[in-house]
């Protein structure tokens, strides 16, 4: 810690924090465009120019004869800072003259227009009226870099937030300064198609409205948009956002602060896939079959029907459930099935392959992967699969050095900053697991039982090439890499390849002879939530069970929650005497049900979701869902209300609170102590391990 | 700078790697992986690289050349061509003739005439500055102080300096270029690539 | 008659009257409405209106300022990008829709201050009395300045 001044205030601070974030500290603000506290200081813009001097031995202060940037001054002993002076008024006023020479001020039609940070400095500490009356400089507007992202350069200040947001965070290098002088522009090269998947966070930084959405582009002005917080429900890695809507209808998707989880940044498939809430093919009341077409009916004729159907039925009715429903949702199917229809046949898993079982150590926290030695990601593709654990990896190479290595049939962005590639063959996970696996032990690295080594014969560095497609060479280095402080870190998809319990097994039995720690993170928005709630049949049928069920007769009725399986198992669907399709939108399962339900979206709804690190999160209700949709939790409290007479659940609180008290995991996450980052609830195992409860 | 920006809607995706045209030579390769023992790491090799692609193109450094030099030291694309849109000496805009005629005409050699020079140049050539004659053998351009005011008005072709020139030199200088078959403007790339060879081995 | 009912009675009435007797004379400022109409100020602010520019674009680009300004939250405005087929302003946004709540406008005139265009003002026509509630939602095509040829 240093002692410094600061406008007088004399406080201690880090050696080496940067005065910008050290005034922010003390409650004042220096002005700054293109300082971004979670990218390296470059000192472009000279907005945030401040006066400084150093205490003399004898007690005076001696003060330097020019100003310097904030945002590149390291905080040091005795430093004396002045933010405030008359000269830095003027230093700033010149500052804001100088951008705004080349600036359109097409506020009125600028999308960043009220919430810009060049309009807001201006209005603080700009000059009110320009000297320069020449010509701007005039440039094409509202270019498409690519499909969601406008660029107008017209109105770039060239600060530069974005060429180092996909340099140093995103790590594509996508965009780049080209050309120099007034000419200088922030663009792809040839100003080819911007392919970033991250490429939705540089409309966010950009401090003036240079680069804008192409799907908010003129849909609102910020005083028009309400926003409420919310989770992001497109994928498991529940990056927190902000949800803004106006009149009712989602408009665009901001990212929002979570250190644990996506620090500030969003995906692409996040940001700009929230359209369907909007769409016309909603699901808006509920729909019954009579002869060959859909007539609207009441919630009331539609719960007779399915329970008509589904009561007491036993092992003939099955229920399955896709990613995108919330823990009370969950848990209330799994309750409604065991408890008012009697069968245990349900079911959220959708991978091809069988599901290994078995104790898995609790899957790491997204924030814990930034401190690890090594990560070795395996099996998937991780910007595509968790791509904001893809951001997490990256950061533990860029800034905490750790090594990586990735083993992926596929071309996949981990290997721009991995140190070896282990490109297989597709197909061949499991072969290569075993392989590394084989070459740990027979190198004497690890010890595995001996039922494991008799498996193992044949497999090493040197037998790769042949079985796996990978040289001999890589696969030695790789597996000398892990040990202690490595991680070896995979998503479901591994169970997508051929022999996935192999694959599984030989790579957690890699990690754990080697010493490093194993995850495997779940893709399904809230498949985490799903296996911790037991939504796995305990004895009962799993997913493509009680779909060959529905084809040979085994099976009369099925429940479909947000779930199409149509495109692989149209005959079950077809075959099945009764299907309930529940879902936000028409699709093609619709078709064969007997009775569809309307469901509210996450952001229509108060809920609870689970991200792949085991984080419970609540998402507010932030708009009112179209027609008569309802909540899935609420539907199945109502059916189990008329099933089986009992205390009603009035709202998704008190299903929290059952839930924790069935499954103990879930207590801090009941409404009343859930924080507002969520909480990590994740048990011991996480995947496999047939869970008790539900009823 | 602008024709760049007149492509409109379209989105042209940038090449992928595989179907990349590499052109460099087997001599550039070696010199290539010469350069590369260099530096501290593959960014900080990028500008003689360029200089590189320059002489392998021709002079020219094409979006093509580019994406060469990117490939080859696993640089983004436009990374690159940030760094070669950056500095004047690389040819990015459009391919220059076979001799480049630069004419400084900063201080010393404006007041010396180097604007008559221009004068003449233009009206000699039928070329205005920044333009290649039809038959692609000169090209010229406006240049900042190279660095020669004693010997101004001063003119730069591939790596030699000539001057002062008056009128009647420059006529001179036409003629003896015309008859050289050899691209000074590669030359100029091969005399800077030798340039870093060497200064590496010191 | 006493002094006390003089003075308190009979003065003030005859007085009052007095008043009365003089101004019957003078010009009425009354007027005989809807026959006859009173002339208003320039600055009268009423009913609002969406101006074109001389070419008959319409100046308003949708910016949606007047209903960040607007005081009683009256104002809706949604943009749209205007094509060169479809070209309704001069710049690249309009206003596709545009509403104005009579019922809540109090008619303030900040909107007209806000206008970066110029596009709404508010102007002397202040007979705006209707029979339903939803007739006081003002629609763009209402308020649009009809084309002057």
């Amino acid at each position: 810690m240093v002692k410094l001044t600061i406008n007088g205030i004399e406080l201690e601070a880090p050696q080496g924090e940067l005065i910008v974030e050290t005034v922010k500290r003390l409650g004042l603000e220096i002005p700054v465009f293109c300082y971004h506290p979670r990218m390296k200081a470059v000192g472009m813009c000279r907005m945030c120019l401040v006066e400084t001097g150093f205490k003399q031995p004898d007690g005076s202060v001696r003060m330097m004869p020019k100003p310097q940037a904030g945002c590149t001054l390291p905080a040091s002993e005795g430093l004396v800072v002045v933010t405030d002076s008359e000269a830095i008024h003027r230093d700033r006023k010149g500052v804001l003259e100088f951008l705004l020479i080349n600036h359109p001020l097409d506020c009125p039609i600028c999308d960043r227009g009220g919430e810009c940070p060049l309009q807001n400095n201006t209005m603080a500490y700009g000059p009110s009226t320009t000297r320069f009356i020449e010509m701007k400089r005039h440039l094409p507007k509202a270019f498409p870099l690519s499909q969601y992202v406008t660029l107008d350069l017209e109105r770039c200040i060239q600060c530069g937030r974005c060429v180092r947001f996909t340099e140093e965070i995103s790590g594509d290098s996508d965009l780049a300064f080209r050309f120099r002088g007034a000419e200088m522009q922030p663009s792809t090269f040839q100003l080819t198609d911007f392919e970033s998947r991250f490429s939705g966070n540089v409309i966010e930084i950009c401090p003036v409205g240079a680069l804008t959405s192409a799907k908010y582009r003129f849909r609102a002005r910020p005083w028009d948009l309400e926003t409420s917080p919310g989770v992001c429900t497109e994928c498991s890695n529940g990056c927190n956002v902000w949800f803004d809507h106006r009149a009712g209808k989602q408009v665009r998707i901001n990212g929002r602060a979570n250190d644990g989880v996506n620090e500030e940044w969003t995906c692409d498939k996040g940001k700009f896939g929230h359209d369907w809430y909007n769409s016309t093919s909603r699901l808006t009341k509920p729909l019954v079959r009579r002869g060959d077409q859909f007539v609207p009916a009441s919630w009331s004729e539609a719960y007779e029907e399915i329970l008509a159907a589904f009561a007491d039925k036993g092992g003939k009715v099955a229920g399955l459930t896709g990613p995108r429903v919330s823990n009370e949702g969950l848990f209330l199917f799994k309750r409604l099935f065991s408890e008012a229809f009697g069968s245990d046949n349900v079911d959220h898993r959708w991978r091809s392959g069988p599901v290994p079982t078995g104790p898995v150590p609790r899957p790491l926290p997204i924030a814990s992967l930034e401190s690890k030695r090594h990560i070795l990601v395996f099996g998937t593709h991780l910007a595509e699969d968790l791509p904001i654990v893809h951001l997490r990896v990256r950061k533990a190479w860029s800034q905490s050095g750790a090594t990586v290595d990735v083993a992926y049939s596929a071309a996949n962005e981990v290997e721009r900053f991995a140190k070896a590639s282990l490109r297989c063959r597709p197909g061949a996970e499991a072969a290569l697991a075993k392989c590394l696996l084989g070459e740990a032990v027979w190198s004497g690295k690890a010890t595995v039982s001996d039922a494991v080594r008799a498996e193992l014969a044949g497999f090493n560095a040197d037998s790769a090439e042949e079985k796996s497609g990978v040289s001999g060479a890589t696969v030695r280095a790789a597996a000398a890499r892990l040990g202690e402080g490595a991680v070896v870190l995979t998503s479901d998809r591994l169970l997508d390849a051929p022999e996935p319990p192999s694959a599984w097994k030989s790579l957690k039995a890699l990690a754990e002879a080697t010493g490093s720690e194993f995850v495997c993170y779940p893709t399904g928005t809230n498949a985490a939530g799903a296996e911790l709630l037991g939504l796995v049949p305990d004895h009962g049928l799993s997913t493509w069970q009680i779909l060959e069920g529905c084809k040979d007769g085994k099976i009369e009725a099925l429940w479909l929650v947000e779930a199409d399986p149509s495109s692989t198992h149209d005959a079950a669907l077809e075959t099945v005497p009764f299907l309930v399709y529940q879902g936000t939108l028409e699709n093609e399962a619709m078709a064969y049900a007997s009775v569809v339900l309307p469901m509210a979206a996450p952001a229509e709804q108060d809920g609870t979701w689970t991200n792949c690190e085991g984080r419970v999160q609540r998402f507010r209700q932030a708009i009112a869902p179209p027609g008569e949709a309802k909540p899935a939790w609420r539907v199945f409290a109502e059916c189990l209300l008329r099933a089986r007479p009992s205390t009603p659940f009035f709202n998704p609180g008190e299903v929290m609170e059952e839930i924790a008290r069935v499954h103990p995991v879930f207590a801090p996450a009941q409404y009343s102590l859930l924080p507002e980052e969520g909480a990590l609830v994740a048990r011991e195992s996480l995947v496999g391990e047939p869970a008790g409860g539900g009823g | 700078m602008s024709e760049l920006l007149q492509i409109g809607a379209q989105r042209p995706k940038a090449p992928e790697p595989d179907s990349l045209e590499l052109r460099f030579s087997p001599t550039a390769v070696e010199e290539l992986e010469a350069l590369k023992t260099h530096y501290p790491d593959l960014k900080s090799c990028v500008l003689p690289t360029l200089w590189i692609a320059q002489r392998e193109y021709g002079g020219h450094l094409s979006p093509e050349a580019i994406a060469e030099v990117a490939h080859r030291l696993s640089r983004s694309y436009a990374e690159v061509e940030g760094v070669a849109t950056f500095y004047s000496m690389y040819n990015t805009a459009h391919k220059p003739g076979r001799h480049l005629i630069e004419v400084c005409t900063c201080l010393s050699c404006h007041m010396c005439g180097a604007y008559r020079i221009v004068d003449h140049l233009e009206e000699k050539l039928g070329i205005k500055l920044g333009e290649t004659t039809p038959d692609g053998v000169f090209s010229i351009h406006e240049v900042e102080c190279l660095d020669a005011c004693d010997r101004a008005p001063v003119l730069q072709v591939g790596d030699q300096y000539v001057g002062p020139v008056t009128p009647e030199t420059v006529d001179e200088l036409l003629e003896r270029l015309r008859s050289n078959p050899d691209s000074t403007v590669v030359q100029l790339a091969d005399a800077v690539v030798k340039v870093h060879l060497r200064d590496g081995k010191a | 008659m006493s002094f006390e009912v003089f003075r308190d009675v009979v003065k003030p009435i005859v007085a009052g009257f007095g008043i009365t007797a003089r101004r019957l004379a003078e010009q009425k400022v009354t007027v005989q409405y809807p026959d006859e109409r009173r002339e208003q100020f320039d600055r009268t602010r009423w009913r609002h209106v969406l101006t074109r520019y001389d070419s008959g674009l319409e100046r308003c680009i949708g910016c949606s300022l007047c209903a960040g300004a607007c005081p009683a939250r009256c104002i809706y405005v949604e943009a749209a990008e205007n094509t060169d087929d479809e070209r309704y302003s001069p710049g690249e946004r309009y206003a596709v829709r545009y509403e104005i709540n009579m019922l809540r406008c109090i008619f303030c005139g900040y909107c007209q201050e806000a206008c970066p265009t110029g596009a709404i003002v508010l102007r002397k026509d202040f007979e705006l009395a209707n029979y339903e509630r939803e007739d006081f939602i003002y629609t763009k095509e209402m308020l649009l300045e009809p084309i002057r040829r």
